[in-house]
């Protein structure tokens, strides 16, 4: 009888244990949940979770961010890590020391697709100056945000003047090369930049130029060249890239090919216009100094409104 | 020691996290007057330079306040400042002002007074002059305002104001008497006054919705000419009626105006669905009062009451239907309609000039309307491949006349595309693509001369000229090894131009071929380098007719050049960073003519190669001393080496002669402070 009792007691006891280990049990979990305060959110909103390991020890670390609009918390538009790099729950559940991948990364190694990653900066930052991207050159040539963008970084290269041509460079070989020619704008001194002339995140314009066209491009520095005038030379009202090369070139004033050669790929050749290049000689004139320009004078129109001879010749 | 251990903690942490200052501040010098080394951040001569720069940023954490104050080249003449105030994500302000310099690189030695004014004075007889050195300037002063409101809007205006002064090259000329070949010819120097506004100002209401974005707006410009017209006293009186003295005044830029309405949109129609347009229409006029001239036609008006208005209609649609296939269609329609009166300017043209030619003497507004369209496809195939195709289509509707080039109304532009892509690869990734396209058109108008005859009708314009066009490229990027990654890009296009009337003048063909090779290697987390090299061709074969006795000659324009660039970054200390670059670059132009003499045209010395060598070594060395603060060293060596002829064998009747050192060294050594804060 007594081992009964005791039995029953043990039972009992046992039970009550197990109810009160039961019972315990949401405490206990949530001290594993009060143990994640031990991980405060230390730049982003919610991001305890990534910062306990991405510290600045990490093989990725994270913490610049926070010296960026992205970090700056007080906005409450700003995302937190898995608003861009997804839920990630294997990654973070994941006790391995090489723990899968995180839902969405953007590094050379990220199996996510190019639109994926774009789109998470779609998702915030579709309007405005980035409109047309969808559909842009960039966009149909697999382009990610992150192949010239840095958001981890106070830095982001591409948005400084100093350095935005480097990140262009990356894939704009021609142009490279194109900004060291003796004619050229002041592209290496961050005077002029990319950026000043196309919008890389698409545009209404051709070659994704800034404006609505080239001209009207060129236009933004060079307004004096828009007329109309009396006597319009006709490439110049077409597009200005027809005789120049912003890149730089060679040739004085970005001229693609130097005068007389540049003048005979439109001219017909019946007197002076034709004449051979040369240095010496009655016809160095065509060639020397501004070649063509020099009894041409006003080249991109005149608006000289003289009726002496024939003024549509932009010598006055 | 554990409330030290979480004041350092958080001394750390805030290291990272905030936003932090630095100014720098020190001197520079220059070994050696260089004009091109300095033709646009003003360090030409030789001498004692500040460097000064300041970047403050400040954000207030518990507001989201930004201030940031930006100061680049503050010692030297090609400075920008920007001061940015805002509170992320409901309003923003900033202020902008921007200098920038062009420094001729030709020295002109000319003895022509008033340079820069609007009222010039050219010696009568060659005179020996003194150096002058042009410039420009342009100094910019922008503001723009921003504000969030509720319901996904927002509110931008912006405002920029340059003013651009000085002087450029310019000249007036022309040929002494009756065209012949041995006609000779008067030419003056006479510097274009500059002294430009130009103003640029808009306002942007703005909707970022999930699926829907709108931007609708106004977009303004104002062009401001100071100088009318530019008054030339004295000059060569050689040559009676056609002597260069005759000229004055010459015409400069006239004020004009625009102003833009537009409406642009996005809607996702859902994830694989979008949709983009724009709409917009500006109003162009030129209506700047015509300058006091000695004989002007009647009924011509004060002023050309130029007009053009500007439609601008694109759309492009893009879609995913299969998960393997996206669609892209792109339209875009514009409509530039110059709507300027017609007037008889010049009646003069009318009579039958000493070549037998008349022209028109009325002005000459010119419309364009273009269409331009795409379609694309893009495939995925196994492998992480993609295959796109793609036709492009684009129209051009043109008024005008034939004059002194051909003209025709109409041309069409038909591009077909094929590329195979690799982007999703670990080790290797690349493109590579064919494009062909046709240029053709209506027919070319027939020029005629004063009796009605045609006589021109041999060259087609090189923009309006049939042309087939072949193009191949290839882009590979190639990471063999982690710490290695190559780059190569391989392009070559070929262009046929078709002529007038089979006369085998104009531009025949053109060929361009650009390859490059990167490298970059990643030694370790405090080490890496980098390199490249570059070569790029282009030739153009063209051919023309020498004056009588009129034969047929041929030249091959070629463009060659040469790059290479070698960077290493590193950090051999705690304290220590270096870095270091060094380009180079070798041009060539050639004139590959078919024939040097003729019986036209004595004295002819073919036209030499031009060929241009420029180089930069650039090495930084930035040492701490404390975390905060530290020294910055820097040196530029700049060489620059050309045979140029442009301005060598050239004098102008006034005797002005222009010229350039061809070969330029310079030294520039920098050593500066710098002091950071949070």
């Amino acid at each position: 009888m007594l081992n009964g009792l005791e039995k029953l007691s043990s039972v009992l006891l046992r039970l009550l244990i197990l109810v009160f280990l039961l019972c315990i049990m949401p405490n206990a979990m949530a001290q594993e949940d009060d143990s994640e305060e031990e991980w405060p959110d230390m730049v982003l909103r919610d991001d305890g979770k990534c910062t306990k390991c991405h510290d600045e020890t990490s093989d990725y670390p994270v913490f610049a961010i926070g010296k960026t609009k992205h970090g700056t918390v007080a906005d409450s538009r700003t995302p937190t890590c898995t608003s861009c790099h997804g839920e990630s729950d294997s990654h973070m559940d994941s006790d391995k020391t090489m723990p899968p991948m995180p839902s969405r990364t953007f590094g050379k190694n990220s199996t996510n697709t190019i639109e994926d990653r774009n789109q998470a900066c779609l998702s915030c930052h579709q309007g405005g100056k980035r409109m047309n991207w969808i559909g842009s050159a960039h966009a149909n040539r697999d382009i990610a945000c992150t192949s010239c963008h840095q958001v981890h970084t106070a830095h982001d290269k591409v948005r400084d003047k100093i350095t935005q041509s480097e990140i262009c460079f990356t894939c704009h070989k021609e142009q490279r090369a194109q900004i060291n020619r003796p004619s050229r704008h002041p592209i290496r001194e961050g005077k002029v930049v990319c950026s000043d002339c196309h919008n890389p995140h698409g545009s209404a314009g051709p070659s994704m130029t800034l404006r609505d066209s080239v001209n009207e491009t060129c236009f933004t520095c060079h307004m004096e060249k828009r007329g109309p005038f009396i006597y319009n030379h006709p490439p110049v009202q077409e597009n200005c890239a027809i005789c120049h090369n912003p890149h730089g070139t060679t040739a004085p004033n970005l001229l693609k090919v130097r005068s007389p050669f540049l003048c005979q790929e439109c001219h017909e050749p019946n007197s002076h216009q034709s004449s051979l290049g040369t240095i010496t000689g009655a016809y160095a004139r065509n060639t020397l100094a501004r070649g063509c320009m020099n009894c041409h004078t006003n080249i991109h129109g005149s608006n000289n409104p003289e009726n002496v001879r024939n003024e549509g010749l932009f010598q006055r | 020691m554990a409330s030290s251990a979480w004041a350092e903690q958080n001394d750390s942490i805030k290291r990272l996290t905030k936003p932090q200052s630095t100014i720098q501040f020190g001197a520079g010098y220059l070994s050696d007057d260089n004009a091109r080394f300095g033709q646009f951040n003003g360090l030409r001569n030789e001498g004692l330079y500040g460097i000064f720069n300041v970047d403050i940023l400040k954000r207030n954490d518990d507001t989201g306040t930004w201030f940031k104050l930006q100061g680049r080249n503050l010692g030297l003449k090609n400075r920008d400042i920007r001061l940015e105030h805002s509170k992320q994500g409901d309003w923003g302000y900033f202020f902008e002002f921007s200098q920038t310099p062009r420094f001729e690189p030709f020295t002109a030695n000319t003895a022509v007074e008033g340079i820069g004014s609007s009222n010039l004075s050219v010696p009568t007889t060659p005179t020996a002059g003194d150096p002058v050195q042009l410039k420009t300037e342009r100094e910019s002063f922008a503001f723009g305002l921003n504000k969030f409101l509720p319901a996904n809007f927002e509110l931008q205006f912006h405002f920029k104001n340059e003013e651009k002064d000085g002087a450029r090259i310019f000249g007036r000329g022309n040929r002494l008497g009756p065209p012949g070949p041995t006609a000779t010819g008067g030419y003056e120097f006479i510097p274009e006054p500059i002294n430009f506004s130009t103003k640029i100002f808009g306002a942007t209401l703005n909707y970022s919705g999930k699926d829907l974005q709108l931007s609708a707006g106004y977009y303004g410009t104002l062009f401001e000419n100071k100088n009318k017209a530019l008054n030339i006293a004295g000059g060569s009186s050689i040559g009676g009626i056609y002597a260069p003295s005759l000229f004055s005044p010459i015409a400069l830029a006239p004020d004009n105006q625009s102003h833009q309405g537009f409406l642009s949109g996005g809607y996702s129609f859902n994830p694989y669905t979008r949709g983009t347009f724009k709409a917009a229409y500006t109003a162009a006029s030129q209506t700047d009062s015509f300058f006091s001239t000695q004989l002007t036609a009647p009924g011509i008006g004060s002023n050309l009451h130029g007009k053009v208005n500007t439609t601008l209609v694109q759309a492009a649609l893009t879609s995913r239907p299969l998960s393997k296939l996206t669609l892209l269609a792109n339209f875009r329609y514009e409509d530039r309609d110059d709507k300027t009166p017609v007037f008889l300017y010049n009646p003069n043209a009318f009579n039958i000039d000493l070549n037998g030619n008349r022209w028109s003497g009325f002005n000459t507004p010119r419309s364009f309307t273009t269409f331009t369209n795409k379609l694309e496809a893009n495939y995925a195939l196994p492998m992480n491949l993609r295959l796109i195709g793609g036709v492009d289509y684009e129209h051009w509707e043109r008024t005008g006349a034939p004059q002194t080039t051909g003209h025709r109304n109409n041309t069409n532009e038909l591009s077909g595309r094929v590329e195979l892509r690799r982007t999703m690869a670990e080790t290797l990734t690349g493109t590579v693509s064919y494009i062909h396209s046709e240029r053709f058109g209506s027919n070319f108008l027939t020029n005629v001369t004063a009796t009605g005859q045609p006589f021109f009708n041999l060259i087609a314009p090189i923009n309006l000229a049939d042309r087939n066009r072949d193009k191949v490229r290839l882009l590979l990027n190639w990471e063999p090894i982690e710490p290695l990654s190559v780059q190569v890009a391989v392009d070559e296009s070929w262009d046929n131009y078709g002529d007038r009337n089979n006369s085998g003048f104009g531009v025949r063909s053109g060929n361009a071929r650009n390859y490059s090779l990167d490298a970059a290697y990643t030694f370790s987390e405090f080490w890496q380098a980098n390199a490249w090299f570059s070569r790029n061709e282009t030739q153009i074969d063209q051919a023309s007719r020498t004056p009588a006795p009129r034969e047929l000659w041929s030249s091959k324009l070629e463009n060659i050049s040469t790059a290479f660039g070698v960077g290493v970054n590193g950090k051999p200390h705690e304290k220590l960073e270096i870095g270091t670059n060094f380009t180079y670059s070798d041009i060539t132009d050639k004139f590959k003519q078919s024939i040097t003499e003729v019986a036209c045209c004595p004295g002819n010395t073919p036209v030499p190669n031009i060929s241009f060598q420029q180089g930069r070594w650039n090495l930084f060395a930035r040492y701490a001393l404390k975390k905060n603060v530290g020294l910055r060293l820097d040196y530029i060596l700049d060489y620059f080496k050309t045979n140029e002829w442009t301005w060598k064998g050239w004098t102008y009747t006034d005797g002005t002669r222009l010229s350039q050192d061809q070969n330029q060294w310079v030294n520039f050594l920098g050593l500066s402070a710098y002091l950071s804060w949070q």
